[in-house]
């Protein structure tokens, strides 16, 4: 068997521009004996994946590598390219991102699988039939039905995708798997059952597998060691449940922060961030009874090439004054397409419902600027939010201009500023965004939503592509402005640990319909509806490798 | 224009129709389960709407570019030359430029219907008559240019991009640019100068001998060596802006990860580049390359009016220095529903060839 | 809620002190633009061919500027130049030869640079803001109104330019100004196609939804966020159409559908052809015109693709 092994490892890029040589991997000393798995974990630009492309010397000319990278014993530096062909796959093969363009998009994917086949033949798979053979074979291995063999991959899902990356990595018998965030991008329910999948395959076979990640509880419910990575340098190495339960070092303490413990009560209603958010009321506002938003029967339909879609079927809603409501569902639950309509963004069908506070939502363009003011939505990703070209302060005052409200400008965006809690708010005033953090950004497009001092917020996934360090501290923001200035919040989201953190209340939506609803404690303690139930055991837990052991 | 608009090819400057479309729509599609895609039926119709549509454009165009635009035909051929007012009003019901527009119109609309295109006020011969003659020469020049542009700049295209940066790139990047910033007439009357006049070497007009039948061994080598310098015109100016489309493409499906997929497996770099990026690249280059054919189709204006080559092109050139109206207007809607047909032809190849399914 | 207005836990001062801060913050926004305009600059100066292109670009506008300068009118009257020979080839009297009526080709040169890039130029513009208006439209409104602007780029797109401008520019009263027209008013296409993606792609972006969200209306987001995102696009582009305008020009010239009355490079080329020249041994006439034509088309072409690499990063290596 082989077995593959980082020994100071040090990577460098070359480049040409201003920012000089860049060094993504420094120092890095790992190992992997044969039939162990190793999680890697890291956020992006850890230099997590260069390392593991280092292994199949996949790296583009301009990188340097110093140190060892040995495989079975041998370095890869001392191989000639012929023979680190010959390794490539056969020895070691990678499961890329499926979900993303991995795969050849304009050829069948059964033919990508026989292609790795014939590169690397063995007796098994000689002639052009019994490579055939071998590839249904592994078709089934990954649970897929033979006739996907002629699909292409537009053709497929995400978690389909993902199936085929595994059967073909798994196809010329390799010693040594390595995962590249096998996971990302899809949802936990499918996650849940491509990692199962694949750790039973590693494990029947005795293949060694190396996953990176930048989700700990991903790696910790499938390895049993894990190291972490920063800024290219190793932060942390150990048992999975050692470096999960009882970190040492404050980085690992902070990602294993991220991942909050439903039914823990120690983070109900209270993330865990380092950097908490200041109430500032001696008594903080709580939850009323007093309606703002509500939603009767409301539905939204799509005109579609296939026809007419809803993806939102009678939905019943309402939202309290100083209340934050979760509303849960996997992508295509049409979650989204719900805020979107709360706020008049898109058109509803008859028979729906909208109000605020008791008065229905207006139609008309200029009525409907007007109510903007009183409800305001945080989108998906702060980098995107902001126009790159303008400045922060350009950023919180659109709204007021935008809203024609003139006086007292510079104090207003100051004050939003500082209600996001982005201080010193004047020496941000003039940064563009690429100057500032994902979190930092977050805050900005909190800030221009608070300049229009609105009464309900809604938050589409509004921690979901920040680093998982810098998740607390936003969800700290949200309770803190509810407690603060009792604002209302609807928070879009596929992570139920974000409704056990800040949610007063929970609402699970599937295939555009709400499961289930209700009082967070009531609903995530005690599932009643079978989707929830599943929502919740599909969620990765950190360490003990949770879905091995039980799997 | 000698070559189609003088747009560059910006590989991130269009929509590619290559990538699926995940980007603009909101992405709130189920993630397990997989997208469907639209009919071929409801495709075909939508291109056949288009190309319809563009027809419509054309002939309605055709009809009033010439009659509503300043200037009034009649008075514009009296301006030309000496006429009597007598002489002018037997031009306007001649053509039947006395009766009301709508009229007109509709005697044109039946006439485009019928295939009759009206008199040539030159040639004093039936216009569609004349395009039938002419429309030969235009489609075996326009027809082997378009071949060789497309083989030579899509290959030294994708050679260009797999060794970007090396001497063979630089080299051929750098030709392409010359040539299209040539004028195509120009690059004709040079050629035309060098091996027709000083050298002697190819014949200078025509497309064949006089006293030669076409279809004899001699004949068709005649023909052969009347076509080499127009053809080799044409396809200076074209191949280049062929090349450069195909190598941006395919410089921006280097980085894509299914390259580091099909490395990872054992491909050689070979392999890779014929097997993986260039089928791939070659799907976007293809619609650009098509949706300037038009582009090409005109270049055979000025190369037959500098190798007098007896096609639609040197026929427009004529219509131009008449000027004869009618024959222009037939050859507009004639070289426009060329162009539209080979368009809608391109479409619904495309379709064959691209597996995914793109957006309307 | 809203008891708590943020504003109100500012410690704000005077309204005039404020706004001093917001007009400091401004100039602070304008000195990042000026290093970017110096960065910029440098990464311009660093592209060897395109500083030769600029380099021709300005040898080529100063003579046209100053052309009755450095050789008068009169040059050009045919009857003013009897004893000047016919045909000459280039000679150390006669720089770039003599045409068939005596004139001196170089004088020819000079005064074509004038309307030769003064219809590059003002075609350019048309054709830009057409494209740019045409794209924005196409790019930002969806429904119908959107669907048929679409349909009529697609039109101009399918049918080639030169097509439709020999129809223009034949039906037109001969002239400058036709053909400026003729060519602005078909070359468009491809600009309104690069602006409508560009907008596409700006038109996806989150900050537009939030722009929505905020309350804007179609005219603050078109003018404060589609157009600055697209100008740079639409300048670049520019430089590359005026080159693709003057061939047009030529073209046009060339199969006598331009000003005879005015000296252009196609002109040139059109008597030339008149003569048969090519084939008749007068290479000069035929050769000056093209190559003066071919630097300058190349010299806006380098410069362009240079302007394009710095406004799009990701061509900056092809």
């Amino acid at each position: 068997m082989t077995e593959l092994s980082f020994a100071n490892v040090s990577i460098t890029y070359r480049s040409a521009s201003t920012r000089g040589d860049v060094t993504a991997v420094s120092d890095i000393s790992l190992d992997l004996p044969t039939g162990a798995t190793l999680g890697i974990a890291g956020e992006s630009g850890s230099g997590k994946s260069t390392l593991i492309m280092s292994a199949l010397r996949l790296l583009p000319k301009s990188t340097t590598i110093d140190g060892q990278v040995r495989l079975g014993g041998k370095d890869i530096r001392d191989l000639s390219f012929g023979e680190i062909r010959a390794v490539r796959w056969a020895q070691a093969s990678i499961v890329f991102q499926g979900a993303l363009h991995s795969l050849n998009p304009v050829r069948e994917v059964g033919g990508q699988i026989i292609e790795a086949l014939e590169h690397h033949a063995k007796d098994a798979w000689m002639t052009p039939a019994k490579r055939r053979d071998r590839m249904f074979e592994l078709l089934e291995e990954v649970d897929l039905d033979q006739s996907k063999a002629v699909s292409y991959p537009h053709e497929l899902s995400g978690g389909q995708k993902q199936r085929i990356m595994i059967a073909m990595a798994l196809a010329c018998e390799p010693d040594i798997i390595i995962a590249d965030e096998p996971t990302t991008a899809l949802d936990v329910i499918v996650q849940k059952q491509i990692l199962e999948g694949m750790a039973r395959l590693v494990g029947e076979r005795g293949i060694s597998l190396l996953m990176i990640s930048h989700d700990l509880a991903v790696l910790s419910a499938v390895c049993e060691n894990l190291a972490i990575m920063r800024h290219g340098k190793l932060v942390e190495y150990g048992p999975s449940d050692q470096v999960c339960l009882a970190p040492e070092e404050d980085y690992t303490k902070q990602l294993a922060n991220a991942f909050p413990q439903i039914g823990d009560a120690e983070s109900r209603m209270n993330p865990r961030t380092l950097k908490p958010a200041e109430v500032r009321r001696a008594q903080p506002y709580e939850m009323t009874d007093e309606v703002v938003l509500e939603a009767k029967n409301l539905s939204v339909s799509f005109d579609t090439r296939q026809g007419r879609e809803r993806a939102v079927r009678g939905v019943d809603l309402a939202l309290h004054k100083a209340e934050i409501l979760a509303v849960v569902g996997q992508s295509g639950s049409g979650k989204t397409t719900l805020a979107r309509s709360l706020l008049g963004l898109q058109e509803v069908d008859a028979g729906s419902q909208l109000d605020f506070a008791g008065t229905a939502l207006p139609r008309k363009a200029k009525a409907l600027r007007a109510f903007r003011r009183q409800v305001q939505m945080i989108l998906q990703d702060p980098s995107g939010s902001l126009n790159p070209k303008r400045s922060v302060y350009e950023a919180v005052v659109e709204g007021l201009r935008v809203q024609k409200i003139t006086d007292d400008e510079y104090a207003r965006v100051i004050g939003a500023l500082e209600a996001a809690e982005l201080t010193p708010a004047a020496d941000y005033l003039e940064s563009i965004p690429q100057e500032l953090s994902g979190g930092q950004r977050q805050r900005v497009v909190i800030a221009g939503a608070l300049a229009l001092d609105p009464q309900v917020l809604i938050a589409d996934e509004p921690v979901a592509s920040l680093d998982a360090s810098v998740r607390g501290e936003i969800l700290s923001l949200f309770l803190a402005l509810k407690k603060n200035l009792g604002m209302s919040a609807l928070i879009i989201t596929h992570d139920l640990g974000l409704a056990w953190n800040i949610a007063d209340t929970v609402a699970v939506m599937k295939k555009g319909e709400i499961v289930e609803y209700g009082d967070v404690d009531t609903v995530l303690s005690d599932p009643q509806h079978a989707y929830t139930q599943e929502l919740l055991a599909a969620v990765p837990r950190l360490g003990s490798q949770s879905l091995v052991n039980n799997g | 224009m000698t070559t189609p608009t003088h747009d560059l090819p910006t590989p991130s400057g269009e929509p590619d129709p290559g990538s699926t479309g995940s980007s603009g729509g909101r992405a709130d599609h189920d993630m397990d389960e997989p997208p469907k895609g639209g009919s071929f039926l409801g495709y075909l119709l939508r291109k056949l709407g288009g190309a319809l549509t563009s027809m419509i454009l054309v002939v309605v165009l055709g009809f009033f570019a010439f009659r509503m635009l300043p200037g009034d035909p009649v008075l514009k051929i009296a301006k030309e030359r000496p006429m009597s007012p007598a002489q002018i009003a037997e031009l306007r019901s001649q053509y039947g430029l006395d009766k009301p527009v709508i009229v007109q119109f509709w005697d044109y609309l039946v006439g485009i219907f019928t295939g009759e295109l009206g008199e040539s006020y030159v040639y004093r011969k039936p216009v569609s008559e004349l395009i039938v003659d002419y429309l030969g020469p235009t489609l075996l020049l326009t027809a082997t240019a378009a071949v060789l542009a497309i083989g030579l700049g899509l290959w030294l295209g994708q050679l260009s991009a797999w060794r970007r940066n090396s001497l063979f790139d630089k080299v051929a990047s750098s030709t392409s640019l010359v040539f299209w910033s040539v004028p195509t007439f120009w690059l004709g009357l040079i050629l035309l100068m060098i091996f027709g006049g000083t050298l002697q070497w190819l014949p200078t007009g025509g497309m064949i001998t006089p006293g030669l039948d076409p279809w004899s061994p001699a004949g068709i080598i005649d023909v052969i060596k009347h076509l080499i310098l127009p053809v080799i015109t044409m396809v200076a100016v074209v191949y280049a802006q062929y090349l450069m489309v195909m190598r941006a493409s395919l410089i921006e499906e280097m980085s894509e990860d299914y390259l580091t997929t099909a490395r990872a497996k054992g491909l050689t770099e070979d392999e890779v580049r014929k097997k993986h990026a260039v089928p791939n690249a070659l799907l976007p280059t293809i619609t650009v390359v098509f949706m300037h054919i038009g582009g090409l189709i005109t270049g055979a204006v000025t190369v037959e009016a500098v190798f007098s080559w007896p096609g639609l092109g040197k026929l427009t050139f004529e219509a131009i220095s008449g000027p004869d109206l009618p024959l222009l207007q037939g050859t507009f809607v004639v070289f426009s529903a060329i162009i539209i047909v080979m368009n809608l032809a391109a479409d619904i190849v495309y379709r064959f060839l691209d597996p995914r399914v793109r957006r309307a | 809620m809203s008891n708590t207005n943020p504003s109100a836990s500012t410690p704000s001062g005077s309204a005039a002190e404020a706004n001093a801060r917001v007009i400091d913050g401004t100039r602070l926004v304008r000195d990042r633009r000026l290093n970017n305009v110096k960065k910029n600059w440098s990464l311009f100066r660093s592209d060897i061919a395109a500083m030769l292109g600029a380099i021709v670009l300005v040898f080529f506008i100063l003579i046209a500027i100053f052309a009755p300068l450095i050789a008068p009118a009169s040059m050009l009257d045919v009857t003013q130049q009897l004893d000047v020979p016919r045909y000459a080839p280039p000679s150390l009297a006669h720089p770039l030869g003599t045409d068939d009526l005596g004139r001196e080709l170089w004088v020819r040169i000079l005064w074509g640079a004038r309307v030769s890039i003064l219809v590059g130029v003002a075609a350019t513009v048309m054709s830009m803001v057409i494209g740019t208006v045409m794209g924005l439209a196409a790019g930002h409104f969806s429904g119908l109104f959107g669907a048929v602007v679409m349909r009529i780029i697609d039109f101009f797109i399918v049918l080639p330019s030169l097509l439709l401008a020999i129809v223009l520019s034949s039906v037109l009263e001969r002239g400058v100004f036709t053909i400026v027209v003729a060519i602005g008013l078909t070359s468009w296409a491809s600009t309104a196609r690069i602006v409508r993606s560009q907008t596409l792609s700006v038109e996806s972006r989150l900050y537009i939804e939030r722009a929505r969200i905020l309350g804007a209306g179609h005219r603050h987001i078109l003018f404060k966020h589609m157009l600055p995102a697209v100008m740079p696009l639409v300048l670049a582009n520019t430089t590359l159409t005026v080159g693709s305008a003057i061939i047009a020009e030529s073209t046009l010239s060339f199969l006598g559908l331009g000003d005879t009355s005015k000296e252009s490079w196609g002109t040139i080329l059109k008597n030339s052809m008149d003569i048969s020249a090519a084939t008749s041994g007068y290479w000069w006439y035929v050769l000056t015109p093209g190559i003066a034509i071919v630097l300058v088309v190349l010299a806006f072409t380098m410069v362009g693709r240079a302007l394009e690499a710095i406004i799009n990063p990701a061509l900056r290596n092809r």
